[in-house]
């Protein structure tokens, strides 16, 4: 499998407070990678750094082949970026905007960009600065996507929009990468939407990597079992056990990661009994996740 | 992409630019209206001493057409926290050019007005015998002054608040070393001494001193 993303070894430090630290990602080339973390986790940074913005004190970053930020004109040229923030000369019209950032891609395309203001239903003539948040986010998914990127940075894209300016912008994406094959990469705490887009997803927090699967394994390989007559303590388990928590009458919760069916064969033979097996939704997985990176185990 | 960088930047600096224009192309208009001859005789140095306190605006007009569109071609930038600038597909250095190039070409409008100006003023201004009047040369060193103080503020502006504080920090440092330095009564001029560097030849801001005038013998 080819990789359009590839981080090895990344140390990043900002201040005393906050350091991305043996930082190890790779996205697949075509996939839609959902990059999950609470607020402060290091998703943005990661991100800066991914497209030459910040420079790491070590580590190695390969965007579409390119050493990064050795590399970034050069990949920068075949990449869109929407940041988290509206970074876009606010005292333009949508039509200078266009004109501004059309002159340094060459593979711009004004047919589609077009079409994209039509379908968007934004004015030529409207200054940025009196956009709404709404109309704000479309036109940097626009500008992004009439540059024909081959991958695609969206940093929290859909944050604070509504759900119909959402779907418009998700619509669009979506088209974009079935037409092209483009990988998209793209960072939100939404997981709800991640979930139906995504087929590749990493969980970041507190500066590191936590997870990083296909979408399908970390929804399907995490559950959560009802257990009459658990063991104390559970002892060498198939499965990861994230959490346990007692219930009424003996039985417990637990939250497990890596289940498959065959993993029952496992209560039989401590003389639990495995009284129910619930899907978790990426959320709830999310959650858990993240509870068990911060209150290590033994 | 020259193009696209030179619009954003006419556009954020197009009725300042009008400003510096007008006043640029009145200054020597002004400067014409002093040599009115008196009605009975022609005093060349006189008159030129008169024309030095009007002097003293042209290099502040050229530091002030530097500074506007210094500010003006990273405030837009500043406000983004460079991140628009930063994701563009070209090196660092190309995009700074880019800015500083087009800041540069604007520059010319203010020029093209004061040189116009002068043309005016020295074509219908009498001159007394051994005065003779310099348009193009107060045009050309108006440019070049506007370009000096131009490239100063853009790389300060260019720079961080926290580069900005830093220049500030050492010139008041200066000062307040100077004020110490009287109060202990020591013969050292550290300001005299550092602004003489800079501003006598071959200092580099040697061209915003000096007589500057349409008219001059």
């Amino acid at each position: 499998m080819s990789h359009t993303v590839e981080i090895r070894d990344l140390y990043y430090r900002a201040g005393k407070n906050f350091e991305i630290r043996d930082l190890a990602l790779n996205v697949p080339t075509g996939s839609m990678y959902g990059f999950l973390g609470p607020n402060g986790a290091g998703k943005t940074t990661t991100i800066r750094l991914m497209l030459g913005l910040l420079r790491p004190r070590s580590g190695r970053i390969t965007v579409l082949g390119g050493e990064m930020p050795r590399e970034s004109p050069r990949v920068l040229s075949r990449t869109g970026y929407v940041p988290e923030q509206p970074h876009l000369y606010l005292s333009l019209t949508v039509d200078e905007a266009l004109r501004y950032h059309s002159a340094f891609y060459t593979t711009w395309d004004w047919k589609w960009a077009d079409e994209l203001l039509g379908s968007f239903h934004l004015d030529r003539t409207s200054l940025l600065g009196r956009l709404s948040k709404g109309e704000m986010g479309k036109l940097e998914v626009l500008l992004v996507l009439a540059q024909r990127p081959e991958l695609l940075v969206l940093d929290e894209p859909t944050d604070g929009l509504d759900p119909v300016v959402r779907r418009d912008v998700l619509t669009a994406l979506l088209e974009y990468v079935s037409q092209q094959n483009a990988t998209v990469f793209i960072s939100s705490h939404l997981v709800h939407e991640l979930e139906r887009i995504c087929d590749w997803v990493g969980v970041m927090d507190r500066g590191r990597l936590v997870a990083e699967l296909p979408m399908h394994s970390f929804k399907s390989g995490i559950k959560r079992l009802r257990v009459a007559n658990a063991p104390t303590p559970a002892g060498d388990t198939p499965f990861v056990l994230l959490s346990r928590e007692p219930g009424g009458s003996g039985v417990e919760t637990w939250v497990v990661r890596g289940w498959q069916a065959p993993m029952t064969q496992y209560f039989e033979g401590v003389g639990a009994n495995l009284r129910d097996v619930v899907d978790l939704d990426l959320e709830e997985g999310f959650v858990e996740l993240l509870r068990t990176f911060r209150v290590p185990r033994s | 992409m020259f193009k696209a960088v030179l619009y954003t930047q006419w556009k954020w600096t197009r009725l300042p630019l009008l400003i510096l224009a007008l006043a640029a192309f009145a200054l020597p208009l002004v400067s014409a209206r002093q040599m009115t001859p008196d009605a009975e005789y022609w005093d060349a140095q006189g008159l030129l001493q008169s024309l030095e306190a009007l002097g003293a605006f042209y290099p502040l007009l050229a530091a002030t057409a530097g500074l506007i569109l210094a500010a003006a071609a990273w405030a837009a930038d500043h406000r983004g926290r460079h991140v628009y600038a930063l994701s563009l597909p070209l090196p660092r250095w190309h995009y700074v050019l880019l800015r500083l190039g087009a800041a540069a070409l604007l520059l010319v409008v203010p020029a093209i007005a004061m040189w116009l100006g002068a043309l005016i003023a020295a074509t219908v201004t009498t001159l007394p015998p051994g005065l003779h009047a310099y348009p193009t040369t107060l045009a050309l060193r108006f440019a070049l002054a506007g370009f000096i103080a131009l490239t100063l503020f853009f790389a300060v502006s260019a720079g961080t608040s926290r580069t900005a504080g830093y220049v500030l920090g050492a010139i008041g440092v200066l000062v307040v070393a100077q004020i110490a330095v009287g109060l202990f009564d020591l013969k050292l001029q550290i300001l005299e001494t550092i602004l003489y560097q800079i501003y006598i030849w071959p200092g580099p801001l040697e061209i915003f001193v000096g007589r500057w005038s349409l008219f001059d013998v």
